[in-house]
């Protein structure tokens, strides 16, 4: 009997122990496929960023920031990542339970490609010219106030509708004289301008006077109340590893195709290189990796209101982040 | 009477004629069977060497149209256990998809034949649902049931029941009028005339229900990893798309054809192994 109560009062504790040591499980949410601009997940996982804060990190993939908003919300993931424009939207209309936690990219992505011999160097000399764009990519709704920030109108081009896919090679085979995708895209355009003997030359809005708050790190209300000390934890790991991603692109690359095999390791260390400037720039040099700043939230919203046909009143930016769990600034 | 005997050349001149003519034609008739036999072959080898052809003279770029070479190559550059793996992830959901439409289309037919009430009241819903684009409602699927494989069953389900209840109601509602008439006024009961008469006449019917279904649980497969999956055929079609490997994308297609042949065959092999009365008389 003193035997059995020994052995049962040993099992409890070996038990307990385990639970105690047993990593906290956390749903990462991507906001597209595997790629480049989201390998610091799969670094945090394969270099032990997540484990040394006794996490263990689950990625799903997603198809595009309003699916990535509506799984975080419905709680099938706890935290992830989505254009900061999209998370503004879905509150401005609805009482969406997700918060902002840290920006990623603090530049807009969006982009005009064209081929390097085609005469066109700038935004302003599109008029006239042949737009392609895909149906359904979020640029579609800022075009109209990049096109007017640098004297231009939706007439002044002619914009067709395609497939992404078909992007690339109507651009290779003349069928349109520029394309609209995201700077994250640019080595893989590139890579396919090559096979077709020819240069590409990216036109990124940001430079053409788009400036805003793009990708970002959020989070479903309810992680973060229920569970805040993971929260935590996990963005101090995922801020690491956004560090290590960008000063180590060609290791990235491997951590992300060993966890995801079908990723060239190669393009998705070109695609690091490629979006550097949305990561790091003057803005996150001025106020610190990951803030989000009030006057800069402002200005986005300014701009999602106008291109999503919004009231500006129907939401105040700086409700939607949730500062408790922001990186501090410099 | 003379009967002189004929030279033997003379006898077996018409013999030998006879002989090389026969030999003839069954050189020909070999021929013709061994060219009815491969003509599908031949048509196939034929078309893949015209496409090579276009793409290597034409200089086609690879992401406008890939070479089958190239998609051939696509192909050995994935190792086999990630083609296993994607394969695993797409045939688990559409053969579960499959077979869950099997356990509900069955009794769902019956049901509907028994009861004019049930036909009245469900019928419609089943068309309603029928109409209404998968594509369109797997999004709202997987926001309700999460990204788990059950989301992703219920809409291979979707897709597939339909062919099947369609199929199964159709075949019960051939049965010969005669013979539910006999069995009634032999007082047999409902099961019986259900198990005995009226599904061995549904047998081929079904078994043609299956054989649509089971491509479309394919295609239900496939359309629930495009909106939610971490793996399958689908999400590498998906994948290979947006890192623009045009030719990798083509290998998945391909190899999702053949799977997709492959099951139809083993519907047709089911059949013939378990109700071989129930196929069509060869010619």
């Amino acid at each position: 009997m003193l035997n059995f109560v020994r052995s049962s009062i040993i099992a409890i504790a070996i038990g307990s122990c385990t639970a105690a040591m047993a990593a906290d499980h956390v749903t990462f949410q991507l906001d597209w496929l595997p790629g480049g601009d989201k390998a610091p997940v799969y670094v945090g996982i394969q270099e032990g960023f997540f484990r040394a804060e006794n996490l263990d990190v689950k990625v799903a993939t997603g198809r595009g920031s309003t699916d990535a908003i509506t799984k975080i919300a419905t709680g099938q993931a706890d935290i992830g990542m989505a254009d900061i424009g999209a998370l503004m939207a879905a509150k401005a209309q609805d009482d969406v339970p997700v918060s902002a936690v840290a920006a990623y990219f603090t530049q807009a992505p969006h982009a005009f490609f064209v081929l390097s011999n085609s005469g066109i160097h700038n935004i302003k000399d599109l008029a006239g010219k042949k737009v392609a764009t895909s149906p359904f990519t979020s640029s579609n709704a800022f075009l109209p106030l990049v096109l007017k920030q640098n004297g231009l109108s939706d007439k002044d081009i002619t914009l067709i509708k395609a497939d992404p896919g078909a992007l690339g090679p109507m651009l290779m085979t003349g069928n349109t004289q520029a394309i609209i995708a995201w700077v994250t895209n640019t080595a893989l355009y590139k890579a396919q301008a090559a096979q077709a003997g020819k240069t590409i030359t990216v036109l990124p809005w940001s430079e053409g006077g788009l400036s805003l708050y793009s990708s970002s790190i959020i989070a479903s209300d309810r992680f973060l109340s229920e569970r805040p000390e993971v929260a935590k934890r996990f963005i101090k790991a995922f801020e690491k590893a956004v560090v290590y991603t960008y000063a180590h692109p060609e290791k990235a690359g491997e951590d992300l195709h060993d966890i995801v095999p079908e990723v060239d390791p190669k393009i998705a260390a070109a695609q690091i290189h490629s979006i550097y400037d949305l990561v790091y720039n003057k803005i996150s040099q001025s106020d610190g990796f990951g803030v989000l700043t009030a006057k800069r939230l402002t200005t986005t919203w300014q701009y999602v209101a106008k291109a999503n046909d919004l009231s500006p009143d129907s939401l105040n930016p700086e409700k939607i982040v949730n500062k408790a769990f922001m990186p501090t600034p410099n | 009477m003379n009967h002189t005997p004929a030279p033997k050349a003379a006898l077996h001149a018409p013999q030998q004629s006879h002989n090389s003519k026969t030999t003839a034609s069954g050189v020909k008739q070999w021929f013709k069977k061994q060219g009815y036999r491969f003509a599908p072959w031949l048509f196939f080898i034929s078309l893949l060497i015209l496409w090579e052809s276009i793409c290597r003279l034409g200089h086609v770029p690879t992401y406008i149209l890939p070479s089958p070479s190239s998609i051939i190559n696509a192909f050995f550059n994935v190792s086999f256990s990630r083609w296993m793996v994607h394969l695993w992830a797409t045939l688990r959901v559409a053969l579960l998809g499959f077979i869950v439409s099997i356990l509900i289309s069955i009794p769902l037919s019956i049901a509907l034949i028994r009861s004019e009430l049930l036909n009245r009241t469900i019928y419609p819903v089943l068309v309603v649902i029928q109409s209404t684009p998968v594509v369109a409602v797997a999004p709202l699927i997987i926001v309700l049931m999460g990204t788990g494989d059950a989301s992703r069953v219920l809409i291979t389900c979707l897709i597939t029941f339909f062919p099947l209840v369609v199929s199964t109601t159709t075949g019960m509602l051939e049965t010969p009028q005669e013979l539910i008439e006999l069995s009634q006024s032999l007082r047999a009961p409902r099961y019986r005339e259900t198990w005995q008469i009226r599904i061995p006449y549904a047998i081929p019917h079904i078994f043609s229900g299956l054989r649509v279904s089971i491509t479309l649980a394919i295609i239900g497969a496939v359309v629930a990893e495009f909106v939610a999956a971490e793996q399958g055929l689908g999400y590498f079609i998906q994948f290979s798309t947006s890192f623009f490997k045009i030719p990798q994308a083509f290998a998945g297609l391909v190899f999702l054809s053949a799977i997709s042949l492959l099951l139809f065959k083993s519907v047709h092999w089911i059949q013939a192994w378990l109700f071989p009365w129930s196929l069509p008389k060869k010619k």
